[in-house]
């Protein structure tokens, strides 16, 4: 090759993945993306998003001067550049080499010192009063949602107030899985045997997204839920509404879906308060999300697709075949008991 | 005296010829151990390749059908434990390591060939055994790190994990054993006048490497042994009833794992500091400074495995603390950054394949540095950990890093190790498809990180963002495999077709390029001269600062035939590959509860460590010629019996703070109540006494006392038997009396597997001692041999002083729960 042109080469190159950078890394559209890191709409994940800023400046900065001199003494020192006469032997400095250990390690200490302070405020030991306490029960492959205080549980979804504490307990019912919401509250390990927590305070309304990021099994891709941060006045609404009985219909599919469910084992993992399957003793009715409320829930089966009758049919009639490895068995139901039973299950809001 | 190698007649041209597969199956050659370590490297290589292309024809598109949950999960596992154990580490210590450590210290072999033959034969059957699964339709599944309680019999009721747990129990015996052996080398074996700052900064990369696996690998080894016990015995080691946390694992993982990424990263930097310098018709900039960074970030790299636990929760004073250790050891790294492109700047520069990747190397090793400084602040970790943010960054690292330093040194040193020059042009354009498809592949990984996509998922819902960068990540992980291709055919292509190689191609600056190409079986016929640092330049061109530029290099003067007829190298040996064979079987006997197979394995090893250490000196027939001490008159033995010691102490270590830990922590019937003071104090006493007869044994025969020496070696041997049926009897009376077994509880399962792996140490030892015995008794031992007996002695010893540990810590020290 001839001697410019790795030079040219290089640079070229460099320049290309610059500039696709700059358009393609979906900056510009990131309110679609709902997981979306960078993208804070709590005090917690503004905290983070400002480190991440900080950081990235700093490395921006230390890798465009490795680039450079590493660009510049490849161009100019390249034995193909005509005859760049014999080459320096010197091999130390002492005030460079200090200078590559202290510079460095001032930028370090300018990422430490709000790293430390982040870190300690944002795990704070104890909340203020009116903090609403939600306390999230991780099982493979889905996520349950308690509100101890207010007597509420339900799963896939989670309601927050805005502008309020939240405190988050995480709990798991078999492995380690790790609670995900981007835009409000970064992750946190869900570790069985201890009680791990995220304390943050939500402060735009909005559907926010949340994955499981914790390897846990077969089905960790499809671990996933909705968090809702709803005003006040919305938050008391939904928490009222949760704690009514559920509807029991008088006639029609779902009066007969609500037979078809009072008479399958549904309710050996599912429970419909005040209407079937709560045992501690034999674990009855808490195997699997509970679904008292479950027809205005927008997702289902761990938030991997929306709730629709169509859906809700395919999943009852074989749940392996959308979830591979999914802990609910096929019950062996079709045709018109189906329907009534989704039928049933949709009544529920 | 060191064992003497058998001198034997020295007939090929070089070491690749001669001897036929059976040549091959016994050799102690480190250069054909090199080659064996090297083709099955390269082998995994093409596995986990294809495996990566697997990977990402399944991440193309969202929703893909194309791999089931089940078979992608073993996929991606075993893809991160192929590159990490089965290429990245046997390409830098097995094969550039083995190959290259004695010609760059001006040796003629490493200090244990036999070892040395048997840690690739253990390798080799652990990358089986770890494979072994597919076969089974059962290969590892729970990622490379398996994190319990997913382990667990009860989650992962197949046996993937025993393949997993198996295949890296064995895997570490062979890292560890080439450790030990790579350390005695370094220190023992330098050619005269090779202090520590005249060696190559290769060989002080690696010297700092395999302190890191003499010192990382029991953590793991400790862990995975807990793993086994909870899976075959019901223990409770990282199970949440009874007290318990599947924490333990990470911990004892990552104290492991961090010193891996090191012992990945350094050989890779001591490569890419051989290549620079010679590519810029330099010296290596700011030499010492480079090797005290290397040495700081080894010490440093104890201390940071929690950055990768910061989404645990371990509180705010954890997270604080890892994470101004991990951007502390950022600064040493930076260090050695700067110091090569100074190295760079103002040399003359030759672009050819080996400097295009080492320059890739600077460039791609620096982003993922920088991306480790993000994750380094726990806050940021929080939104990044367990996404592909993380998968770019150690791609970054380990692939644009490390395995580009290997390419870099591949095409380097193949001209050494073969006799034949790799084909320049297929090797450029092998670089630079590498450099556009290698960052297209991953470089989106950290917008799709930042996007929120989680690792470790076999698809992904489509408009979150991840459709475009995936498909094209995949399309050009395509063109990367094709990359590839075009350096394993260029590889096979020089065999036959390859310029041939002079011995210095390069006009290079280390002692190995002195010697032909590829070089004869003893590499040097007589011991070269070492002055100054890159001696060889020193040879041909007379000062370090010499530019080269001017004037003729000196050629290394021929041997004499006479010089070649008195070199005596080691004969070759079977015992290595059986007793691997041996250490396989066990461990496929533990892996289907087979004890039968695990008694016969365990015999066959036995038998042939026996023969193997008496497999030669013919004793009576020493060999003058044979080098036992280095000028720093240390015999190779002492030196690996302390490696080995230090290893030891890690072992005993994770054991005993997994004891202090849990046995707080134990509910249930039993506690160190249990333990009884009078009894263990009098086996304690015993056992104390028996090194004072060690002394005495080790003094009889100083002094030429075969008797007295002999006597008190049996007195030793004897002591520890009574130690060891005191064991016994606790044991029985706490399982058989008191009903305490094995899973009883916390207590009870820690207790046991601390105190029972020390009297199993016991019991090495009683053996030991029994054959150094025999041996005196026979008359074999005198004052000249008598260090056989000082470094049983020392083993004996540590044995010793982990019991006093053990007995102040468990039995002294011991909690008495209030009823």
């Amino acid at each position: 090759m001839a001697p410019g042109k790795p030079i040219l080469k290089i640079t070229g190159m460099l320049g290309a993945l610059v500039a696709a950078v700059l358009v393609l890394t979906g900056r510009a559209n990131a309110d679609r993306y709902p997981l979306d890191t960078l993208s804070p709409k709590s005090d917690l994940t503004r905290e983070i998003l400002w480190l991440f800023k900080e950081v990235t400046i700093l490395d921006s900065i230390v890798l465009a001067v490795v680039v450079v001199a590493l660009g510049l003494a490849i161009f100019v020192f390249s034995s193909r550049t005509g005859e760049p006469g014999a080459p320096s032997v010197k091999h130390s400095d002492m005030w460079l080499e200090m200078a590559w250990t202290i510079i460095p390690a001032l930028i370090l200490i300018a990422i430490t010192v709000p790293t430390v302070r982040t870190i300690v405020h944002t795990q704070p030991d104890r909340w203020p009063q009116g903090a609403l306490t939600v306390r999230v029960v991780a099982h493979q492959w889905w996520w349950e949602f308690q509100y101890p205080s207010l007597g509420v549980t339900t799963a896939d979804e989670v309601h927050i107030p805005a502008n309020r504490v939240v405190h988050f307990e995480l709990v798991s019912e078999d492995v380690i899985h790790s609670f995900f919401m981007p835009a409000i509250g970064g992750k946190r390990d869900v570790v069985p045997g201890q009680v791990n927590q995220i304390t943050l305070d939500a402060d735009v309304p909005g559907e926010y997204w949340g994955q499981c990021t914790e390897f846990c099994g077969i089905e960790h891709a499809d671990m996933r839920f909705r968090a809702f941060v709803d005003t006040p006045g919305d938050f008391d609404k939904w928490v009222a509404h949760q704690l009514e009985p559920p509807v029991k219909p008088d006639s029609g599919p779902a009066a007969d879906g609500a037979k078809i469910f009072a008479n399958a084992p549904c309710a050996i993992c599912h429970t419909i308060k005040g209407v079937s399957g709560f045992s501690k003793e034999y674990n009855f009715g808490f195997r699997g999300p509970d679904l008292t409320h479950f027809g205005e829930r927008t997702t289902m089966a761990g938030s991997i697709m929306d709730n629709t009758p169509e859906n809700v049919a395919k999943w009852i009639e074989n749940p392996d075949a959308l979830k591979p490895g999914v802990k609910m068995p096929a019950l062996g139901l079709s045709g018109p008991e189906l329907s009534e039973l989704v039928a049933y299950l949709e009544s529920l809001k | 005296m060191a064992a003497q190698p058998r001198p034997i007649h020295i007939e090929q041209a070089n070491y690749l010829e001669g001897g036929g597969i059976v040549g091959w199956l016994t050799t102690i050659d480190h250069k054909r151990i090199a080659i064996l370590y090297g083709m099955s490297a390269l082998v995994f290589m093409m596995v986990g390749g294809i495996e990566a292309m697997f990977i990402r024809a399944q991440l193309i598109v969202p929703n893909n059908t194309l791999l089931s949950p089940t078979v992608y999960n073993e996929i991606f596992t075993m893809h991160g434990l192929t590159m990490i154990f089965l290429v990245l580490m046997p390409l830098e210590t097995g094969f550039f390591g083995n190959f290259l450590i004695p010609l760059q210290i001006g040796a003629r072999d490493v200090a244990f060939p036999r070892l040395n033959a048997l840690s690739y034969w253990v390798f080799i059957l652990g990358a089986i055994t770890l494979n072994l699964g597919w076969v089974f339709g059962s290969a590892p599944d729970a990622g490379w790190f398996g994190y319990a309680n997913l382990t667990s019999r009860y989650y992962s009721p197949g046996p993937n994990i025993d393949f997993f747990d198996i295949g890296l129990l064995i895997l570490g015996v062979s890292s560890v054993m080439g450790a030990l052996n790579f350390f005695v080398t370094i220190i023992n074996m330098r050619a005269p006048g090779m202090t520590f700052m005249r060696m190559p900064m290769f060989i002080w990369a690696v010297l700092v490497t395999v302190i890191l696996i003499l010192l990382a690998f029991p953590a793991l080894t400790v862990g995975l042994i807990f793993l086994f016990m909870d899976r075959y015995f019901g223990t409770n080691y990282y199970q949440v009833i009874a007290g318990a946390t599947p924490i333990l694992w990470q911990h004892l993982f990552w104290i492991f794992g961090h010193p891996e990424v090191y012992i990945m990263a350094l050989p890779a930097f001591g490569m890419i500091s051989e290549v620079i310098p010679v590519f810029s018709r330099k010296p290596l900039f700011g030499y010492p400074m480079m090797a005290y960074s290397l040495i700081l970030i080894a010490f440093l790299s104890y201390g940071v495995w929690g950055h990768h636990m910061f989404a645990t929760g371990m509180g705010p004073v954890a997270d604080s603390a890892f994470a101004i250790t991990s951007m502390l050891i950022a600064i040493p790294t930076g260090v050695k950054v700067f110091s090569w492109i100074a190295t760079v700047w103002g040399g003359r520069l030759r672009f050819t394949t080996s400097m295009l990747f080492a320059m890739g190397f600077l460039i791609e090793f620096t982003i993922g540095g920088l991306s480790g400084i993000m994750h380094a602040s726990a806050p940021i970790d929080l939104e990044q950990t367990d996404s592909y943010f993380i998968v770019a960054h150690f791609h970054y690292v380990l692939f644009g890093g490390v395995l580009m330093g290997i390419l870099a040194a591949f095409y380097y040193y193949w001209p050494k190790i073969t006799g034949r020059m790799l084909n320049e042009t297929l090797g450029k354009w092998h670089f630079w498809i590498t450099a556009w498809a290698y960052n297209a592949t991953f470089f989106p990984m950290h917008f799709i990180g930042e996007l929120g996509m989680p690792r470790r998922i076999y698809t992904y819902a489509p408009n979150m963002g991840f459709d475009f960068w995936n498909k094209f990540e995949s399309i050009n992980a395509f063109i990367l495999g094709f990359a590839f291709l075009l350096f394993f055919i260029n590889l096979a292509w020089s065999t036959t077709n390859g310029e041939r190689a002079s011995s210095d191609p390069w006009d290079a600056r280390t002692l190995e390029w002195s010697i032909p190409s590829p070089p004869p079986i003893y590499n040097f016929a007589i011991a070269p001269a070492v002055n100054s640092r890159d001696a060889w330049w020193v040879m041909k061109y007379g000062n370090v600062e010499s530019h080269g530029l001017d004037g003729t290099a000196a050629a290394p003067p021929p041997a004499t035939a006479a010089e070649i007829a008195s070199i005596h190298i080691p004969a070759p040996s079977l015992f290595p590959i059986l007793i691997a064979l041996g250490i396989f079987s066990m461990g496929i006997g533990m892996l289907i509860a087979w004890y039968r197979m695990i008694l016969i394995g365990a015999a066959l090893m036995a038998f042939c460590v026996l023969s193997m250490a008496f497999e030669y000196p013919r004793w009576g027939e020493e060999d003058e010629h044979a080098v036992s001490e280095s000028f720093l008159g240390l015999d190779m033995r002492k030196v690996g019996i302390w490696s080995f010691i230090g290893s030891e102490c890690v072992f005993f270590a994770s054991l005993i703070s997994t004891y202090m830990v849990y046995k707080a922590r134990s509910q249930g019937p039993f506690d160190a109540q249990i333990l009884s003071i009078p009894l263990t104090s009098f086996s304690t006493f015993i056992l104390l006494m028996s090194s004072l007869l060690m002394v005495l044994a080790l003094a009889g025969f100083q002094r030429n006392d075969r008797f007295w020496g002999t006597f008190w070696l049996f007195g030793t041997a004897f002591f520890g038997c009574i130690f060891l049926g005191g064991q016994v009897y606790e044991f029985g009376d706490f399982w058989l009396e008191h009903g305490m077994v094995f899973n009883t509880n916390l207590f009870s399962q820690c207790f046991y597997t601390l105190v029972g792996f020390h009297g199993f140490h016991v019991f090495i030892g009683v053996v030991w001692l029994i054959t150094m015995a025999i041996a005196g008794a026979l008359g074999k031992i005198d004052s000249k041999r008598a260090l056989s007996v000082e470094i049983c002695g020392l083993y004996w010893h540590f044995v010793d002083i982990v019991w006093v540990v053990i007995f102040t810590l468990v039995y002294l020290m011991r909690t008495i729960k209030q009823a």
